[in-house]
């Protein structure tokens, strides 16, 4: 049976039997979207865990100072708070991270031994603390990267504290992290009656207001009984906060200076591979091809290197993601999940950085003379 | 009297900004069906005038005309190429990557041919060049022989009306050459073809019912 040849089939041709090159290509692009996936993918799910910190507890409402880490709520607001009608639940809290170890930091939370946000943990062992004593509850994953047990002590700078309970957090912030009495961090923190925040539950809202209208008429309220704060809500919370606009502000910079780099990669190989090509170029406009055919075989071959370097570097980027949702230094901070915008956002800037590099030197090739491609060596 | 396939008339061509002359004012006609040799010594114009009879390269003045129509503007050079002219190159010019019947099946993709009467062509041709038993090898498994009968084969995928050949035994022993030129002058009769082979070989020239002589760019006789 005679081997038929199509336009397509004439595109893998070149890719398959050149192999090596094919290969080095595959590879530079992999490593570029891979960088790319897991730096923008580290910033998101940082942002996600964030986020679902303040929806597994139920939280409505942050009520803050404007910058996140400023501990100048006085804490004695929360009577005027519980006071505002729309408000069902007010919780203090005080946040900070803190070296447990010299290779281990955590993230640490400051909660009353009442807050309602104990409500999205679940006990592992032991339970909850009590107010007033140098307690603290460690999440799993922390738990095990400290290797502490129910029982055992933990020093926290220098002072030392029981754990009297190991929890499942709902989130990988939660997980990695420790929760002790507001009070003892505060006086750990030299931040006595002052708090982060307060995290707010809404009372129901009336029947026929639409849930987003009674959200910021909340807001509103909360506002205006306490002047100088802010009422956020906890999506705006989870995605405005410092932390994760500069956890966001890294991941860009970085993750552009690795696409930039890749697309120079990229549009470098291809370039090369063309160049290479030129003498084939004109042979096939020797032939009788025309201009616009050649661009489009080149086209072609570009958008299946760009789709499978796309795919390749989807691999690198999950496993980076793997590897430091896993490790204890970023375990508390990330998880592996990926979502399936980034992964399409991701493969589409492949294969269109592939086809943009491949253009110039396909356009370039197919515009030579005949005469004068052949004759390149 | 029969008007020509193709004519040539005051053509010049030169490079490096008009530095070098490679043709000097050249008139030709060669009719349909016609097997003509071009010979010269090196540099003479030789090549660039077979590049300018095939739509490659265009003229710095002058005309050639197809069939009483201007190469260039009344007839497209990439349609003309594709459909009207076969190449043969010293060099062969195969693609790597293709094998012998992929590479002959290449002109064809610039034409609305279906596949399955792309490939029955190309092994229909790579027999009639006695290379059933290759069909599947790459270029680098051929010998040069084979190569130039494969490069013949891509030539005559489009029946073309014209087969160009610049100097196709250039890279041969003689055995072969004496071979390619006996096919090349077997397939112009039998398929009434108009051969144009440029070579410096004076055996090969002298053989063929007609003969110019180029030198410094100008036809000799």
């Amino acid at each position: 049976m005679a081997s038929q040849l199509s336009f397509p089939g004439f595109a893998w041709k070149n890719l398959w039997r050149r192999r090596l090159r094919t290969l080095l290509t595959l590879w530079g692009i992999g490593m570029a979207i891979g960088a790319f996936v897991a730096l923008v993918g580290f910033s998101r799910s940082f942002e996600h865990e964030w986020l679902r910190l303040y929806s597994s507890s139920g939280t409505d409402i942050a009520v803050v100072q404007k910058t996140f880490l400023n501990p100048s709520v006085d804490e004695s607001i929360e009577g005027k708070l519980a006071a505002v009608p729309v408000v069902a639940q007010a919780s203090p809290m005080l946040f900070n991270i803190i070296d447990l170890t010299p290779e281990v930091n955590a993230l640490v939370f400051g909660w009353r031994s009442d807050s309602y946000e104990f409500g999205s943990l679940t006990f592992m062992s032991g339970g909850r603390f009590h107010d007033r004593k140098a307690e603290v509850m460690i999440g799993e994953a922390l738990a095990n990267t400290l290797n502490k047990k129910v029982g055992e002590s933990l020093a926290i700078q220098g002072s030392m504290f029981t754990v009297v309970g190991i929890y499942r957090g709902g989130t990988a912030l939660e997980t990695g992290a420790v929760i002790m009495p507001l009070d003892q961090l505060q006086q750990l923190s030299s931040l006595q009656g002052k708090v982060s925040g307060f995290h707010v539950r809404l009372r129901p809202g009336p029947a026929g207001e639409a849930p987003d209208h009674y959200l910021k008429r909340a807001q509103k309220e909360i506002e205006a009984a306490l002047p100088g704060l802010n009422a956020q809500s906890a999506t705006e919370r989870a995605s405005n906060n410092q932390f994760v606009a500069l956890a966001h502000a890294v991941a860009w910079g970085t993750s552009s200076i690795a696409l930039l780099m890749g697309i120079l990669g990229i549009a470098n190989t291809m370039a090369m591979s063309v160049f290479e090509r030129t003498r084939e170029i004109g042979i096939l406009r020797a032939i009788g091809w025309k201009s616009r055919r050649i661009v489009l075989l080149i086209e072609l071959e570009a958008t299946v290197l760009g789709f499978a370097g796309g795919i390749l570097g989807l691999g690198f980027g999950w496993g980076s993601l793997r590897l430091l949702s896993a490790l204890p230094q970023t375990a508390s901070i990330v998880s592996a999940s990926l979502s399936p915008y980034h992964l399409l956002e991701a493969l589409a800037i492949s294969v269109v950085s592939g086809l943009l590099a491949g253009a110039y030197p396909a356009w370039r090739g197919s515009h030579l003379s005949p005469v004068e491609a052949i004759r390149h060596d | 009297m029969t008007s020509p396939l193709l004519e040539v008339r005051k053509l010049c061509k030169s490079y490096d900004e008009g530095r070098i002359e490679a043709l000097r004012g050249v008139d030709l006609a060669i009719t349909a069906g016609e097997y003509v040799a071009i010979s010269g010594p090196s540099g003479s114009g030789k090549s660039t005038l077979l590049q300018l009879l095939g739509g490659l390269d265009t003229a710095t003045s002058g005309e050639v005309l197809f069939q009483n129509r201007a190469l260039g503007s009344a007839v497209n050079l990439d349609t003309y190429r594709a459909q009207q002219v076969g190449f043969i190159f010293q060099a062969f010019y195969l693609l790597p990557t293709l094998t012998a019947i992929e590479n002959v099946q290449v002109p064809m993709l610039a034409l609305d041919i279906l596949p399955r009467n792309r490939a029955q062509r190309a092994e229909s041709l790579l027999r009639e060049m006695g290379l059933e038993h290759r069909l599947n090898q790459f270029p680098n498994k051929l010998s040069a022989g084979e190569r130039q009968r494969v490069a013949i084969a891509r030539a005559l995928a489009n029946a073309p009306s014209i087969l160009l050949a610049d100097e196709p035994t250039g890279n041969l022993d003689s055995a072969n050459s004496a071979r390619i030129i006996e096919m090349l002058t077997g397939i112009q009769k039998q398929r009434g073809m108009t051969l144009i082979i440029i070579t410096h070989e004076d055996d090969i020239a002298c053989c063929a019912p007609r003969h110019i002589r180029i030198r410094d760019g100008k036809i000799e006789s």
